[in-house]
């Protein structure tokens, strides 16, 4: 299939994703005095999982080049669980009115996460400089996500004496863009905007990663400079996506695993891809999210668990095949 | 007058921890030259190639037409000297020529446009190795041969005039490692500079100018081929006789695990 042909196909399920998504929920659209308010609100959802569903998407491309491993998703660096945290700390400082009257109460949020990510990120580049190996930096990026979790299971602790806080510590670690305003939205897109466009940019470089990077050194690549600026720009996008998303797992292991088939394995041509599809996914995610009959909304984190792992099984299982039988 | 080498290795020196892997190597090559790297299993020739090729870090000195290698950037080595490894980690489902214009790289903008000398440098290199009908198929679905063929090509594309090869022939048929060998013949015949680590004897005598014989990461001994595949050198480092008369055949003058 034609590179073209792809896009126009992901661009067209993009766009229907949204039409149905805008179009179906509970409240009626028929109804004047609530129609707008309902477009306003489903919008933001809409605008919310597509920016983090994109961010996801090519964050886990990314991680997948740069360390020549199909299993890695954006989390291995660390960063999101960083950003995680930095996120449970932010509601902490808002519920306990530490965040001050200088931040809108809506950037809170999203500043909390990025903060974390960089400080998640100022680490890992401490412990892994020009010439430490992926190992090291897959290790060390391990080890502050177990350390981080371990910090927000402090957090979530500190959040039971309060309910409203307590349930908003909750539901911002199982996923979701329920609570997400346009305000956070806005002040989330140029990340990822800005996060995706210099992933596009290194898709040559990794391109030439997949060699491995002793042969890439030889043929030109300043391979500690590509990891570091990458392993950047990852770390943007994964932090973005958790401000407007909070966690949501597989998007990053799923969605290129689904398009390499299709569209092959050079990055300039997976990046837009992955972008287009990871936006569609998590759209619809939200959408089974808000619709499927249950007590309370589903959380996003936990479609995308239930929908991602037995599709990454399936697609393994294929690829096992595909190997065995040549 | 003799030119001025393409690559020169002064006092090379190889330490990865406690262990010193070459010691004191020194080498020049010419434009139109093949060099033989030979020597035991061990004996530092990959150790060697990895430090020519920028790979590993080394004391010592390396000139690069003309060019100290340490002055230059990864790009500007890479427009320089082609490496082409005894073994490719490369195993992604990319199409062969994906994979020679890989070889493009450090010809490329910043934003990794290629432009019309790349198509051009392209189908070059994959017409000099008479790779072009493995061009659309997958890499990761080509025999061992065959990808050699595709790295060769790759080394090619990069428009390096300097050529290091570590056992290309490795693993090859006979018919697959001359012709690959009649290859770097020609590629020399065009002005490259070709290094390339060897095993088999004869290859070296009949495909190679010069050959450097290694032991244990030091040189026992530089010079012309005739001078370095003779008795004495080749029953010191190797311990097996070459036999008068036989086309450079050897037999062993010690029996296996005696």
């Amino acid at each position: 299939m034609k590179i073209a042909t792809v896009y126009a196909v992901l661009l067209a399920l993009l766009v229907a994703a949204a039409a149905l998504a805008l179009a179906v929920g509970h409240g009626t659209l028929s109804d004047p005095a609530l129609r707008n308010t309902l477009l306003e609100l489903r919008a933001t959802r809409v605008a919310a999982a597509l920016l983090a569903g994109a961010a996801l998407a090519v964050g886990g491309v990314v991680v997948q080049g740069v360390f020549r491993n199909p299993l890695v998703s954006p989390s291995i660096l660390g960063t999101t669980a960083g950003a995680s945290l930095g996120g449970q700390f932010a509601l902490l400082a808002l519920a306990w009115g530490a965040a001050g009257t200088a931040i809108p109460s809506e950037l809170v949020l999203p500043l909390g996460c990025l903060l974390g990510a960089g400080i998640s990120l100022g680490i890992l580049m401490v412990f892994c400089r020009e010439r430490t190996g992926t190992l090291v930096l897959i290790l060390t990026g391990f080890i502050l996500s177990s350390l981080f979790l371990a910090v927000g299971g402090f957090v979530t602790s500190l959040a039971q004496d309060q309910w409203d806080l307590s349930r908003a510590v909750v539901a911002f670690t199982l996923g979701g863009v329920g609570g997400t305003g346009p305000r956070q939205v806005l002040a989330a897109l140029p990340f990822v905007v800005v996060g995706l466009f210099a992933c596009w940019a290194w898709s040559g470089t990794l391109d030439v990663l997949l060699s491995g990077e002793d042969e890439a050194r030889t043929l030109g690549v300043e391979v500690g400079q590509a990891r570091r600026w990458t392993v950047v720009w990852v770390a943007v996008l994964t932090s973005a996506a958790i401000a407007v998303g909070g966690n949501v797992a597989f998007v990053g292991l799923v969605v290129p695993h689904v398009l390499r088939p299709i569209v092959g394995v050079r990055h300039r041509r997976l990046i837009p891809a992955a972008a287009l599809l990871g936006g569609t996914f998590l759209v619809l995610c939200d959408l089974i999210a808000r619709v499927f009959p249950s007590r309370t909304e589903l959380p996003l984190g936990v479609v995308t668990g239930i929908i991602g792992a037995p599709v990454f099984l399936y697609l393994l299982a294929r690829s096992y095949r595909e190997v065995e039988h040549g | 007058m003799a030119s001025a080498p393409l690559l020169e290795a002064r006092h090379l020196t190889v330490v990865r921890g406690k262990r010193r892997l070459l010691h004191d190597v020194s080498i020049a090559v010419e434009a139109g030259e093949i060099l033989a790297l030979v020597g035991p299993n061990g004996a530092g020739k990959s150790t060697f190639m990895k430090a020519l090729a920028g790979i590993l870090p080394y004391q010592g000195k390396i000139v690069l037409d003309g060019n100290p290698a340490e002055t230059l950037p990864r790009g500007g080595r890479a427009r320089l000297v082609a490496y082409v490894p005894q073994h490719s980690t490369l195993d992604a489902p990319m199409l062969a020529r994906e994979v020679v214009a890989q070889g493009r790289f450090a010809h490329r903008d910043g934003w990794g446009r290629a432009s019309r000398d790349d198509a051009s440098a392209i189908a070059h290199a994959l017409e000099a190795t008479q790779a072009i009908h493995l061009a659309e198929r997958p890499f990761s679905r080509l025999s061992y041969g065959e990808r050699r063929l595709v790295l060769l090509a790759r080394a090619l594309a990069t428009g390096a005039r300097i050529l290091l090869l570590d056992e290309p022939t490795a693993a090859l048929d006979v018919a697959h490692a001359l012709s690959l060998l009649h290859r770097l013949r020609d590629l020399a015949g065009r002005g490259h500079a070709v290094i390339v680590a060897l095993h088999h004897l004869d290859e070296v005598a009949e495909f190679c100018e010069r050959a450097l014989l290694l032991r244990q990461g030091r040189a026992v001994c530089a010079g012309p081929v005739a001078d370095v595949v003779a008795a004495a050198p080749v029953r010191e480092v190797f311990g097996v006789e070459l036999v008068p008369g036989a086309h450079f055949g050897y037999r062993a003058i010690t029996e296996p695990n005696s």
